[in-house]
């Protein structure tokens, strides 16, 4: 982010930033940066709260006014830790069981997609092209059968965990998202088929199906279920 | 509250330390008009386009165009990282990419105006790939009379 910040400026475009990450906006020292302690994924703050947001863009875009960069300027306003789910359980029977597959699991959650997709009219899936069913499929193929190519692997994995937890969100104690997060990795057939894939991913000749493997299937803070088995 | 990576949970904060971020001399922060008067593009590195848009692939520094007018129904996002959250933008496109706050400053007299087109890269490039895009955008930007850019990470 911070190196598109030189490049434009050089290029006679004034920039401002927001900036996530401080000791990276301290490396790459961009003209004006507003650093935020906001969650990674949400550089406004808060889903919903437009006032907020709107303090956050403005104050970003005040700092046009400065000509004494490279500078970062702290934003005050901070986002409260959402509370403790210690003791959460989903609500809903949506746990797999010894005969549950991926598929019968997608089919069930349509109903859920449909409720979350009606109520914010809207949906982020529709990466890969695929429906979920379709989707579902191609990582049942890539753990029984040949590895498909890891660029559509990757959009179709995207695309279902979107599917997920977009649906989670219309459950009817749908809790927060970090709930929501840890339901998809503790309870999900879903889940349980990406850490299946990972080691396959892994030993592939396929150098894109190692950095899917490695780098962008599973997140840095899930990837000790990998040691698990 | 996250503060610094000090703050963070352990392997995040690991994962982003091993993050390599480039050094640059000190670029020298331009002088321009008033933010009322000003022209503002927004561009994210989160990795967004429009449904159907080329997805973003590893290595990717190209960006891909969304036109003011896009409806937020028709954003996706194809970041090839798993490892920051997208609850929030499956919530509400603006927590990630704010254009309906921008309109609402130009709407309250804060911000002179909006460009016709907004951009997003995809933030994990290596920034040898995006340089070169990064500039010939500045020329198009230049010619939508843009003086001023907004730039959001995810």
């Amino acid at each position: 982010m911070g190196a598109l910040g030189h490049f434009l400026e050089r290029a006679g475009i004034p920039t401002t930033s927001i900036s996530l990450v401080r000791e990276h906006t301290e490396i790459v020292r961009p003209p004006r940066a507003l650093w935020v302690t906001f969650e990674l994924g949400r550089p406004l703050g808060i889903p919903d709260d437009a006032p907020f947001q709107r303090r956050v863009a403005k104050a970003a875009l005040d700092l046009l006014a400065r000509t004494d960069g490279p500078l970062i300027a702290d934003h005050p306003e901070h986002v409260e830790e959402p509370a403790d789910f210690t003791g959460w359980a989903c609500p809903i029977n949506l746990a797999p069981t010894a005969v549950d597959t991926l598929a019968a699991e997608i089919d069930r959650l349509a109903t859920w997609h449909d409720r979350a997709t009606a109520r914010t009219g809207r949906t982020t899936v529709g990466v890969s092209g695929l429906d979920m069913p379709a989707a579902g499929r191609l990582l049942s193929q890539a753990l029984e059968g040949e590895l498909p190519e890891a660029q559509a692997l990757k959009e179709a994995i995207d695309d279902l965990r979107a599917y997920y937890l977009e649906a989670a969100s219309a459950f009817p104690d749908a809790g927060t998202p970090a709930m929501r997060k840890a339901w998809l990795w503790d309870e999900t057939v879903f889940a349980k088929a990406l850490l299946s894939l990972q080691p396959r991913l892994a030993a592939s000749a396929d150098p894109q199906h190692r950095i899917l493997g490695n780098l962008t299937l599973i997140p840095a803070t899930e990837r000790h279920r990998l040691a698990k088995g | 509250m996250v503060k610094r990576l000090s703050d963070m949970q352990e392997v995040e904060a690991n994962h982003l330390r091993r993050i390599e971020c480039p050094t640059y001399d000190d670029t020298p922060a331009l002088a321009g008009k008033p933010l009322a008067e000003r022209r503002v593009v927004l561009i994210s590195t989160a990795g967004l386009h429009k449904r159907g848009d080329r997805p973003f692939r590893p290595g990717d520094g190209s960006y891909r165009v969304i036109p003011a007018e896009t409806p937020a129904r028709d954003l996706v996002m194809s970041h090839i990282s798993v490892n920051f959250d997208r609850t929030g933008f499956q919530q509400d496109h603006n927590v990630v990419f704010p254009i309906d706050r921008l309109r609402e400053l130009v709407a309250d007299g804060a911000m002179g105006s909006m460009a016709s087109v907004h951009y997003s890269f995809m933030g994990a490039f290596p920034p040898d790939a995006a340089q070169p895009h990064a500039t010939h955008l500045a020329g198009l930007l230049k010619q939508d009379g843009v003086d001023a850019a907004l730039l959001v990470p995810v």
